[in-house]
C-alpha cells in the first residue's frame, strides 16, 4: 500500500469516527446500536496504521493486492452491520405489533367504562 | 363452553352488518370479536354505530396480527374456543357447530374448515387451487399434517392452542404457517367439510404480484419454520 493510500484511508478512518462520534453527541444516535460501527472503524483503523497485518491476511488467503484484501474485510462489515440492523428492524416490528395490539385491547375497555 | 368468533376485518364496511347478522342467527350463543385492523373505510363506525364487541388497532397489523389479537383476547377473557371467521362473507356461520364438534368431543385441538373435502361451493381458480395443493404437499412432507385446504381462515382452537397462538402467531399470510408451527407443537389438527362462498362484496387482498409474493414468502416461511422447530 503506497503511502498517499494509506494517508488517505487514514483521513477516512478519523473522518469516520468523527461522525459517529458528533451523531452520538447530538443524540441522533443510540451507542448500543453503534458497537459493531466504532468495532469495524477499529479493525480498518489497525489495518491502515499496520499495512503489515494486512498484508499477512491477503497472503494467508491468497489474494493478490492488500487493497482487495481491504475490500473484503470492509464488505464483510457491511454485512455484519446490515444483518444487525435487519434484526433490529424485526425486534421493533415486533414490538410494535404487541403494543398495537394492547393499546387496542386497553381501547376497548376505556370505551366499555364510559359507557 | 364459552367461545370466541374472531372476525378480522380489514375495509369490510360493505360485508360487516351481514356476516354479524348471519352470525347472531346461526350461534346466538356464542360471543364474537371482530379485529378492525386500522380499515381506511367506515368499517369502525359502522362498529360503533351497531354497538358490535369489537377491537380496533390503531396501526395496521395484517391478518396474522389482527388474528393474534383476537387470541390474546381469548386468552385473556378466558375463553375455552376461539373460532376465526372471515369478515368478508366468505365463510358461512351455519357451519361453525360442524367445525367444532371435534374440539367439543376432545378428538381434535385444532379443526380446519375446508371447501376441499366434499368440493362444494366456491372451489377459487384453477391456479390458486394448483398453489394450494402445492402448499398442503409441501405441508405433509414438512411436518406430516395432512390439510388439504391450507389457506382457509376458518378454524376453530381448543383452550391450549388458544394459548399457544396468543403467544405466537406468524404474520403476513399467516394461514398454512399456523398449521405448521401448531403441528411442530403436538396438535391433532382436523379438518371438517364446509361451503364457502365466494366473498360478496369488496376486493380480496391477493393479487397476481401477491399471489407470486405469497407462494415464494409462505413456502419459504413453511421450510424455516420446519428446519428452526423441533418436532415435541
Amino acid at each position: 500500500m503506497s503511502l498517499h493510500l494509506r494517508i488517505l484511508l487514514g483521513l477516512i478512518v478519523v473522518a469516520y469516527f468523527w461522525l459517529i462520534l458528533y451523531f452520538i453527541k447530538k443524540k441522533m444516535l443510540a451507542l448500543k446500536y453503534i458497537l459493531l460501527w466504532l468495532f469495524s472503524g477499529l479493525v480498518m483503523g489497525i489495518l491502515v496504521l499496520f499495512p503489515q497485518l494486512l498484508e499477512i491476511f491477503v497472503k494467508l488467503v491468497g489474494i493478490e493486492t492488500p487493497m482487495y484484501g481491504l475490500f473484503l474485510v470492509g464488505i464483510f462489515f457491511i454485512l455484519l452491520i446490515l444483518m444487525s440492523l435487519t434484526a433490529i428492524v424485526s425486534k421493533q416490528t415486533e414490538r410494535i405489533k404487541n403494543l398495537a395490539q394492547n393499546h387496542a385491547m386497553l381501547e376497548k375497555r376505556l370505551r366499555e367504562l364510559e359507557k | 363452553m364459552k367461545a370466541l368468533v374472531i372476525i378480522p376485518a380489514y375495509n369490510e364496511a360493505e360485508n360487516i352488518e351481514k356476516v354479524v347478522k348471519n352470525l347472531e342467527k346461526s350461534v346466538p350463543q356464542m360471543d364474537y370479536l371482530i379485529i378492525n385492523d386500522c380499515s381506511k373505510d367506515n368499517t369502525v363506525l359502522l362498529c360503533k354505530k351497531n354497538h358490535y364487541n369489537f377491537l380496533s388497532l390503531p396501526i395496521n397489523l395484517g391478518i396474522g396480527g389482527g388474528v393474534q389479537a383476537g387470541y390474546k383476547y381469548a386468552l385473556e377473557y378466558g375463553y375455552e374456543i376461539a373460532i376465526q371467521h372471515d369478515g368478508d362473507g366468505q365463510h358461512d356461520p351455519e357451519y361453525i357447530e360442524n367445525v367444532i364438534q371435534p374440539i367439543l368431543n376432545g378428538q381434535a385441538d385444532i379443526t380446519i374448515g375446508s371447501r376441499f373435502l366434499e368440493k362444494e361451493g366456491f372451489q377459487s381458480s384453477v391456479t390458486r387451487r394448483a398453489g394450494i395443493k402445492f402448499l398442503s404437499k409441501l405441508i405433509q412432507v414438512c411436518c406430516g399434517a395432512s390439510v388439504q385446504d391450507v389457506t382457509s381462515g376458518f378454524r376453530a382452537v381448543n383452550r391450549k392452542y388458544i394459548e399457544f397462538y396468543a403467544a405466537d402467531y406468524p404474520s403476513d399470510y399467516p394461514e398454512p404457517e399456523a398449521i405448521v408451527t401448531a403441528k411442530l407443537d403436538g396438535a391433532r389438527i382436523q379438518e371438517i367439510p364446509v361451503i364457502m362462498r365466494e366473498r360478496q362484496n369488496g376486493v380480496s387482498s391477493i393479487n397476481l404480484k401477491r399471489s407470486i409474493y405469497y407462494m415464494i414468502k409462505v413456502s419459504i416461511a413453511i421450510l424455516i419454520c420446519r428446519l428452526t422447530n423441533r418436532r415435541k
